[in-house]
């Protein structure tokens, strides 16, 4: 997939990157990395420790500007479209990106507000019901578990319905019965049509969740391997 | 544009809400700049200091409160990552900075309405000639120096040198802001003479100078 670069209309990709490489302090982390995920695919990203797992969703996500290549989400070609890529793209990872001094639910209004969702309030309302905690949605977060945490965030990473879910360790640090909620949670989001990346450790735990996984590899010949 | 004063809103709100219900910036900045006030107070003495050394005593109390309440109100976004949450809206990240320079400036005149007082009336430091006069230059002042610490703190805050280091940044470049202030005010109080538009002209020049480069620069220090 060198050369030219544009998104196939018979096949709308949700992530699309051509020759994708990022140099961070004169070290590459990123080489030549080719990879095309279609709309509504569940994708697993595995790869060793320093391969540029994270750093590759942190490109998608808008966090940082790519190095060189072409790259683009949810058909906005990135950094030029960076603005309107966000409104499409979700970002889950080990940290919570949420306030440990709001509610739950001042959380999601914050989010979804900034986001611009209309009637932000039933929004947040039906997304508290849909990871199950309507219960401890006037509790401010610092007083969560970390599984509950982890379910408010991922409510975050939604709140705007967006159609690409990045999701970097989602599973860190939670006990099993967590994991398995954030398991089905991901399952749901990803049969309601949400393209879903998942970069995660565990390679078992990958292979049973995603329909396809995708490898970066370490080294200087790093780029994209990918099995179904 | 209605968007993003939409956006400015919600964030600062963001800011006070936590620090409403935290009450943890603003205590102990109250407390950090009284004792300054006092400390330097004492220190110096009764009779030497009285007077005129109230606008540089309370710009020390003002500096460093104000590198503790620029520092903490940019741990929040640090905290849990919060910051990425912020970088990922489909908002302009100069509305952020602006965001948070206004936060930072609440705070700040909640702490000057207590601190101030307080070093007026240790120093005996007489503000009937013209209380409008001080409150409007220490205001540019306190406007100056929160736009520079507002983009170095975002700076500061994504290396591991913390501490010091946004002190050390941020003192020698608010220097100017300092001197001009407080020569205007002991220019007006203590030789009785009127402040010249060009003089005031001068903090107003470097408070554009700072607002702006912050503005422009901020998108380029905030790292995730």
């Amino acid at each position: 997939m060198t050369g030219t670069f544009s998104i196939s209309a018979s096949f709308p990709a949700a992530i699309e990157t051509a020759g994708l490489g990022k140099w961070i302090d004169d070290r590459p982390i990123l080489r030549d990395v080719h990879l095309t995920i279609g709309r509504g695919e569940y994708v697993g990203l595995l790869g060793g420790n320093g391969a540029g797992k994270t750093t590759l969703l942190r490109i998608l996500s808008t966090l940082i500007p790519p190095g060189s290549g072409r790259l683009s989400v949810a058909g906005c070609e990135l950094p030029r479209m960076a603005s309107k890529a966000r409104a499409h793209v979700g970002l889950v990872t080990h940290q919570s990106m949420l306030y440990r001094d709001l509610t739950a639910r001042e959380n999601l209004e914050f989010f979804a507000k900034l986001h611009g969702v209309r009637h932000a309030s039933q929004r947040v309302e039906e997304i508290l019901q849909r990871v199950g905690m309507s219960a401890r949605a006037d509790d401010l977060v610092k007083t969560f578990s970390r599984g509950m945490t982890q379910r408010i965030s991922i409510a975050r990473a939604i709140v705007h319905e967006p159609d690409v879910l990045l999701a970097d360790e989602p599973f860190a640090g939670l006990d099993e019965s967590a994991a398995a909620a954030v398991e089905e949670l991901l399952a749901e989001l990803n049969a309601a049509g949400r393209t879903i990346l998942l970069v995660n450790h565990d390679v078992e735990q990958t292979l049973r969740l995603v329909r396809r996984v995708v490898v970066l590899r370490v080294g200087r010949d790093r780029g994209i391997a990918s099995m179904t | 544009m209605k968007r993003a004063a939409s956006q400015l809103l919600l964030l600062v709100a963001k800011d006070l809400r936590i620090e409403a219900r935290g009450r943890q910036t603003v205590g102990l900045l109250v407390v950090l700049g009284l004792l300054i006030v006092a400390v330097l107070g004492l220190g110096l003495g009764g009779t030497a200091a009285a007077g005129f050394g109230a606008p540089v005593v309370l710009w020390v109390a003002y500096l460093f409160a104000g590198v503790l309440c620029f520092e903490k109100t940019m741990a929040v976004e640090r905290s849990d990552g919060a910051l990425a949450g912020l970088m990922i809206a489909p908002m302009d990240r100069g509305t952020i900075y602006v965001a948070k320079l206004l936060s930072n400036l609440t705070l700040m005149a909640a702490v000057a309405l207590v601190i101030t007082p307080a070093g007026v009336i240790f120093f005996s430091f007489d503000l009937s000639a013209a209380p409008g006069t001080f409150v409007l230059v220490m205001a540019l002042g306190i406007v100056g120096f929160a736009a520079i610490g507002t983009l170095f703190a975002a700076l500061v805050s994504s290396t591991r040198l913390q501490g010091g280091l946004l002190a050390m940044m941020a003192f020698p470049v608010a220097l100017p802001l300092v001197i001009a202030s407080t020569q205007m005010l002991i220019h007006r109080f203590r030789d009785g003479q009127p402040i010249e538009g060009g003089a005031l002209g001068i903090l107003v020049a470097f408070d554009a100078i700072f607002l702006t480069v912050s503005w422009l620069a901020f998108e380029w220090v905030l790292e995730p």
